[in-house]
């Protein structure tokens, strides 16, 4: 097993090859070059795979990483040491993560190249999408910040284009925009506390941040009064906040859902919002170091409740899906904070395949009947039986129910929550983390299924509604109205059915060999708990770099194989000391239970309130808290109308006023009437000394010498022969004497 | 007995009507003939010291080179000449103010 430029780099380089073919020739292929885009991410997808198996199936060790740098640039002088390396980091979360991105983006891009069939944008869109992909497979490979800082920032940059690409449409620009410079919030925050590490160890390599950490290089280092780790820790987070969708920055991803449905599905599932929660499963040890976990599972639990209940009154099916992701991202996050590092990159990957599959199949919808208000659809069940099933494979699965595998994710976080709030002796008031997420879960139940009787359910309501231009894409003509019965087709349903099969949860809570295989409950030899776990930060110090291209140093067969051990709970460390085993699996059997019951009421209660109609909604019972909800709790109002009008367009207007009546009346009239007095005083100087006397008076001396010159340099040459004479003559005389 | 001193004042003869005829006439094939008589009084004078001074060769080599380059300096001169004349329909001297101004 040899890990060399030669089957790492296609990964990413593949898409991006298909980006600038695209790019500049893409008008001229056949079909755009939607089937190229499409290929190259298959070829990610293939290398990937080849990673994926080497790790997984190769051998059951968690502690393998593959770590291969080199200097990308040196400014070494003398002892100086100053170099930037690049390189490349794999471990088992990057594995999964690589197979996880490269096989849903190509899912994606199969299903883009039927839902973006005929439209104006088809082209623009199959050069953004893979180019975006890349991105993340290349943030998902890099072993430090700052070239995931790259890519980071490429993402960035393609999820502006994707969302704003119809861009006639000023909705579009402007949430492409809002998406834009919400993140970038977080990303100055990112590079301060990039800033931050690079101070202290001169690195922002993953194994040297970790090693720094092992060695305690952080101890006593602080920042404005703060200690370092904290304040690098938190700006990290901070970076990951804007990315992720994180409680207060989370106002543009509902916005994002102005691009194409597959586009959504791509930066909500694989792609953009996953490289957030990436970051912080990354910088995990320097949370632990700077005693920032509690902030994030109260970060996590807030988004994760906020979003869930402004998505009970969502109208909208992608609008419901937007904040269904902000729900689950809080849920990644409350893991990441409570401690359950596998469980959080666990719903990370389980959220990207459920959420991916729910975006296309809403893309299916909103494409089959030109339609995205629910209000305006119901019973397309018998219209769209497979996008039915994929559509409730995924519901099913975010609403953690048993046997798929967002239970399976949610109910480890949740279990893991339950422990952190009221049984590890923390601080009495993180309880609200466990009651928070517990409450989300069961609203996400409810607003899913809402979603689904809503969608597929009760009568038809089509027909009754006249035709608006609400959905996404170019189509303006209006044969909307006809539904036909969908057929199997390719390029729109097998990505959903695969993406569906993919939901259930005995692939993420078996062990993938086939010994235990389909152990849902109990969840004691899950592959991801035996793969996957938080960095043990000592076994990085003094790890000997391997240059790119060169062989491995520790062939595969010296690795060591995990024993599966049934019975050895491989729990994840809290900040706290020794985790109390015999209490978390208490927790986590309640967790369970309590999940189950919270999550069938939840659906329970949305079949009787839209199929049995026998529960009026609660909307109009609470007309004043429903506004506050379908106003997204004035969030945007806060950020327009306090955030930007008063404050700043108040700053805008005093930095005016200073502009123009101190800086302008003062500095720039004051520095004319100096200038005025100093060009007087000049052009007197130029006029009188240079001028009159230095240019006029070498003229009328150069013309006084012209005079006796004239006389002499008459022309005549027989005159300077008899000067010539002359002179010679009388020197000659002169001597002789 | 004809010595060196006769020569000599061959020499300065030749020499003294070639610098007369240079600075006093204004045709310009005349100044050319000038300057042939002082090339050929140099010329002289090289061979008598030559001959009665040094008792080597050296002089009469230097008067064939100054007949040579008198040759080729007369066939320069006149080629001038000709052009001159071609341009100026004549060959007074002074007529020759071209570089002027």
């Amino acid at each position: 097993m040899e890990y060399t430029v030669g089957n790492i780099a296609p990964i990413f380089l593949a898409p991006v090859l298909a980006f600038v073919i695209n790019a500049f020739l893409g008008r001229k292929l056949p079909r755009q070059g939607d089937w190229l885009a499409t290929l190259s991410i298959f070829v990610s997808f293939i290398f990937s795979a080849r990673i994926f198996s080497d790790f997984v199936f190769g051998k059951f060790a968690s502690d393998n990483f593959i770590h291969k740098t080199f200097t990308w640039f040196d400014l070494s002088y003398g002892a100086n040491i100053w170099k930037v390396d690049m390189g490349v980091y794999i471990d088992n979360m990057a594995a999964i993560m690589l197979l996880m991105v490269s096989g849903v983006a190509f899912l994606i891009h199969l299903f883009s190249t039927w839902y973006m069939d005929h439209d104006e944008k088809h082209g623009r869109f199959f050069i953004f999408l893979p180019l975006f992909t890349s991105a993340m497979l290349a943030l998902v490979l890099s072993d430090n910040l700052l070239s995931l800082f790259i890519f980071w920032e490429i993402m960035g940059f393609c999820s502006y284009s994707l969302i704003g690409i119809y861009n006639k449409k000023e909705k579009a620009g402007d949430a492409s925009l809002k998406a834009f410079m919400t993140t970038r919030v977080g990303d100055v925050f990112l590079l301060l506390g990039m800033v931050a590490i690079w101070m202290v160890i001169g690195s922002v390599s993953y194994v040297d941040i970790y090693a720094a950490i092992a060695q305690g290089k952080f101890d006593g280092q602080a920042v404005m009064g703060i200690s370092l780790a904290t304040f690098a820790g938190l700006c990290i987070f901070l970076g990951g906040m804007g990315k992720s969708a994180q409680f207060p920055l989370h106002v543009w991803l509902p916005d994002a859902m102005m691009g194409p449905t597959p586009g959504s599905a791509l930066i909500h599932a694989a792609t953009m919002v996953a490289a957030g929660v990436y970051l912080s499963l990354r910088m995990y040890p320097l949370m632990v170091l700077g005693d920032l976990t509690w902030f994030i599972a109260v970060i996590g639990a807030i988004t994760a409740f906020m979003a869930a209940t402004i998505a009970l009154v969502q109208t909208d099916i992608k609008a419901v899906l937007a904040f269904s992701t902000i729900s689950q991202l809080g849920y990644m996050m409350i893991g990441v904070g409570v401690g359950s590092y596998n469980a959080a990159f666990m719903h990370l990957i389980t959220h990207a395949i459920f959420k991916a599959c729910l975006f296309l199949s809403a893309g299916s919808v909103i494409h089959s009947i030109h339609e995205q208000e629910m209000p305006k659809m119901g019973g397309l069940r018998k219209y769209l039986p497979y996008t039915h099933f994929a559509m409730m494979c995924c519901t099913l699965a975010i609403a953690g129910i048993p046997f798929f595998s967002g239970f399976v994710s949610k109910d480890r976080i949740l279990g893991d929550a339950l422990y952190f709030g009221f049984m590890a002796g923390q601080n009495p008031l993180l309880a609200i983390v466990p009651i928070l997420g517990f409450a989300g879960a069961g609203l996400t139940a409810f607003y899913m299924f809402r979603m689904m009787f809503l969608t597929f359910y009760g009568e038809n309501r089509m027909h009754h509604h006249a035709h608006d231009h609400g959905h996404g894409h170019g189509h303006e003509d209006d044969h909307g109205h006809e539904i036909h019965l969908e057929h199997l087709s390719v390029r729109q349903n097998i990505p959903l059915l695969i993406l569906a099969v993919f939901t259930l949860g005995f692939w993420f809570a078996g062990t993938l060999t086939g010994q235990t295989f389909g152990k849902v409950f109990g969840a004691k030899t899950e592959w991801f708990k035996i793969l996957v776990e938080a960095p043990k930060v000592e076994k990085f110090i003094n790890h000997p770099r391997e240059l790119l291209g060169s062989t491995d140093s520790r062939p595969a067969t010296d690795l060591p194989v995990a024993v599966y051990d049934h019975h050895s709970d491989t729990q994840t460390g809290y900040a706290g000391p020794n985790p109390d085993t015999h209490k978390i699996h208490k927790a986590h059997t309640i967790g369970a239970i309590l999940s189950i019951i919270i999550a069938f009421s939840g659906v329970f209660l949305a079949f009787l309130m839209y199929i049995k109609k026998s529960v009026k909604p609660l909307s109009p019972s609470f007309p004043g808290f429903t506004e506050v909800l379908k106003n997204r709790y004035y969030f945007d109002n806060l950020y327009v109308d306090i955030v930007i009008k008063k404050g700043l367009l108040g700053l805008n207007r005093f930095l005016a006023w200073f502009d123009m009546g101190v800086y302008d009346r003062y500095a720039v009239d004051g520095w004319e009437k100096v200038n005025r007095v100093l060009f007087t005083a000049s052009k007197w100087f130029d006029n009188v000394v240079v001028d009159a006397i230095g240019v006029d008076g070498t003229g009328v001396a150069v013309n006084l010498f012209n005079l006796v010159l004239r006389i002499v340099q008459s022309g005549k040459i027989q005159f300077y022969f008899i000067v010539l004479i002359t002179v010679l003559a009388s020197y000659i005389w002169t001597v002789n004497i | 007995m004809m010595g060196l001193t006769s020569y000599l004042v061959i020499s300065l003869i030749l020499f003294v009507t070639g610098l007369v005829v240079m600075l006093s006439r204004k045709n310009i094939v005349a100044i050319l003939l000038g300057i042939e008589l002082i090339l050929n009084a140099a010329a002289l004078n090289f061979v008598a010291y030559s001959r009665y001074v040094t008792g080597n060769l050296d002089g009469h080599i230097f008067s064939l080179f100054i007949i040579v380059v008198a040759a080729a300096e007369a066939a320069v001169g006149l080629a001038i000449v000709i052009r001159f004349f071609q341009i100026k329909e004549t060959i007074h001297i002074d007529e020759a103010t071209q570089l002027r101004n």
